[in-house]
């Protein structure tokens, strides 16, 4: 469909020409982090780029996977990300149900402050949690990251998630209460279910701003064995010994993977939920 | 102001609908309690802490012994005297509004570029601006300092080819205070684009085609149309992209920390990169929480901006 009934007329060839051009542009350090991703090391360092490889090489990728300390970063990602992305969800299902299925004095107070809450940037809450987790000891620990996360994530979180419980029309638990329902069993059976749509697509907000963070890992992570991937990947630039760009860029591609994934399922959700209210860039 | 007024809606939690008093009162209490205890614990409370830090000398030695004086209001006044403080507050408003500027303009360009194209280069277009939103910051620095790595880099090499600048080839980027601006500027405005250009597109295809068509009729051109039909109507979008990318940018960190450090010296630090230097670089932790707090009030009149524009924009919430 050329046309969606917009104000649109299509235009001519140069129109196409210039967007092409303008893709290229955009597409382009994508496409070198990958091209040298994939290129001998021998034809990384030279004076003279290659714009088209030849036969693509994983050597780049074997480097970057065995000769750092690969493997348990991810895995502290995975843990971090992993309950950050939990613990978010549970907690906000129930106060996103909360703030819509019911009415009690302060809902609205609430809803406010989660509203103003999520404003407060992160740089503003690293120097004093820095400072109470050095001093009760949770500096370096999973726990302590994850607790940093939910400040980036909770508010955020319910606040899309009641845009998905509002969309769930009252009718729907009026039914479940005439076949005579608990209110558990309303929430659970009924309306849990309805906004799982909803709560993927946070889920992934919710991934995507843990996985990427680097600024409070690497303030906070300073144990070598505790590092995630986005410190894993800034550390291949060393002030000593220079930078292994070769592996520097496979271990990009590889930590950026599964982001561009699920950026390319939902762009369209992302474009209406950002502007709906995600802060933390 | 009534906020939040979209929960009036007929067929949500009404009050004084049949059917509510049989719900315990306490029940909502319960399932939003812990989440206000998370956000009070790691939200407001590190909020106070921050302001309180800031009237103290905490430094090193008191991140082991605990033991720190009272500064009080000195710390502020000795802040305010502080030319390099000052130097990246207009420092952070320059780059601010050079980057807003940039991507909204790129970016509007690019929402009106897709409404002109066909499907396929359509897609191509729109593919290649995902995959450059898609990269985590920290890749894309990355990415970035290898582009423009001096004997290497392949942006050196092609800028070299065109003649214009000279040889670029050795050009160390990072170690120049305008060029570093300039390389930053550019790594965040490719990836702010994206964000902006489909936004903008997405608004662009709810507005009717007659109404375009219209205007045509009566003898406007393309430029005399956007003008006064597209552009208003865009104007609340346009209103949210432009806030959000202040808050953004205001708050940029990654991109600055990994490819400038902030230098040559301090010439790239903003205000976020300042504090940070100082808290943790410098270890004068009192010094930075002051920093970031003026930071975090000066970006407040923003936020609240987009807060109201958030609850004025609500029935699409």
């Amino acid at each position: 469909m050329s046309r969606r009934g917009t104000i649109s007329r299509t235009g001519g060839p140069w129109v196409s020409a210039v967007a092409l051009l303008l893709a290229l542009f955009w597409v382009f350090p994508v496409y070198w982090m990958l091209n040298t991703a994939l290129k001998p090391r021998k034809d990384v360092m030279s004076a003279t780029p290659k714009f088209f490889p030849g036969p693509p090489s994983l050597d780049n990728f074997r480097t970057a996977l065995t000769q750092t300390n690969f493997a348990g970063d991810l895995r502290n990602s995975v843990i971090v990300v992993g309950a950050t992305v939990l613990v978010s969800l549970g907690l906000g299902l129930f106060a996103a149900a909360a703030l819509t299925r019911f009415t009690f004095r302060g809902r609205r107070t609430i809803m406010i402050s989660i509203l103003v809450v999520q404003m407060v940037p992160p740089s503003a809450l690293l120097i004093p949690t820095f400072l109470v987790f050095n001093k009760i000891g949770l500096l370096g620990t999973y726990l302590g990251l994850v607790l940093a996360y939910l400040a980036l994530v909770l508010p955020f979180s319910i606040w899309v998630m009641r845009g998905f419980f509002l969309a769930v029309p009252v009718e729907v638990e009026e039914a479940g209460r005439l076949d005579g329902a608990s209110q558990w069993q309303i929430l659970t059976k009924i309306l849990f279910p309805l906004v799982v749509p909803g709560a993927v697509a946070t889920s992934i907000f919710t991934f995507i701003t843990a996985w990427n963070d680097y600024l409070i890992a690497y303030t906070f992570m300073q144990d070598q064995n505790r590092y995630t991937l986005p410190v894993w990947l800034a550390s291949f630039t060393t002030p000593d010994k220079g930078t292994d760009f070769a592996s520097q860029m496979a271990a990009s591609v590889l930590f950026s993977l599964p982001v561009v994934i699920f950026f390319l399922f939902l762009q369209r959700r992302l474009v209406s939920g950002m502007s709906a209210g995600a802060v933390k860039g | 102001m009534s906020l939040l007024t979209e929960d009036r809606r007929p067929g949500l939690a009404a009050p004084g609908t049949a059917h509510r008093p049989r719900r315990a009162p306490r029940a909502p209490w319960l399932m939003v309690a812990p989440s206000l205890t998370v956000i009070a614990v790691v939200t407001l409370a590190p909020i106070v802490l921050l302001a309180f830090v800031s009237f103290t000398t905490y430094d090193q030695r008191s991140l082991f012994t605990g033991i720190y004086d009272w500064a009080g209001i000195d710390q502020y006044t000795q802040l305010l005297q502080d030319s390099a403080f000052w130097a990246a507050t207009v420092r952070t408003f320059l780059f601010t509004a050079a980057l807003v500027a940039g991507s909204v303009v790129i970016g509007a360009f690019f929402a009106y570029l897709l409404t002109r194209l066909g499907t396929v280069v359509r897609t191509i277009l729109t593919v290649s601006l995902v995959l450059a939103w898609a990269m985590p910051t920290v890749a894309s620095s990355v990415v970035w300092n290898w582009l423009f790595q001096p004997g290497y880099g392949v942006a050196n090499w092609l800028l070299t080819k065109l003649m214009i600048f000279g040889d670029l080839t050795d050009t160390n980027w990072s170690n120049d205070k305008w060029l570093a601006f300039v390389v930053i500027w550019l790594l965040i405005v490719w990836q702010a684009v994206p964000f902006i250009a489909l936004t903008l597109y997405a608004a662009l295809t709810q507005i009717p085609a007659e109404m375009t068509e219209a205007a045509r009729i009566d003898g406007a051109g393309e430029w005399r149309t956007w003008w006064s039909i597209t552009m208003p109507i865009l104007k609340p979008t346009f209103l949210l992209v432009t806030i959000l990318s202040v808050i953004w940018d205001f708050n940029v960190f990654n991109q600055i920390w990994l490819v400038s450090g902030g230098g040559p010296g301090d010439s790239t630090s903003t205000l976020g990169v300042y504090a940070y230097k100082t808290a943790f670089v410098g270890f004068h932790v009192g010094q930075g929480a002051a920093i970031a707090l003026v930071t975090t009030v000066l970006l407040a009149a923003v936020s609240w901006m987009y807060v109201k524009q958030l609850v004025r924009s609500g029935e699409s919430l």
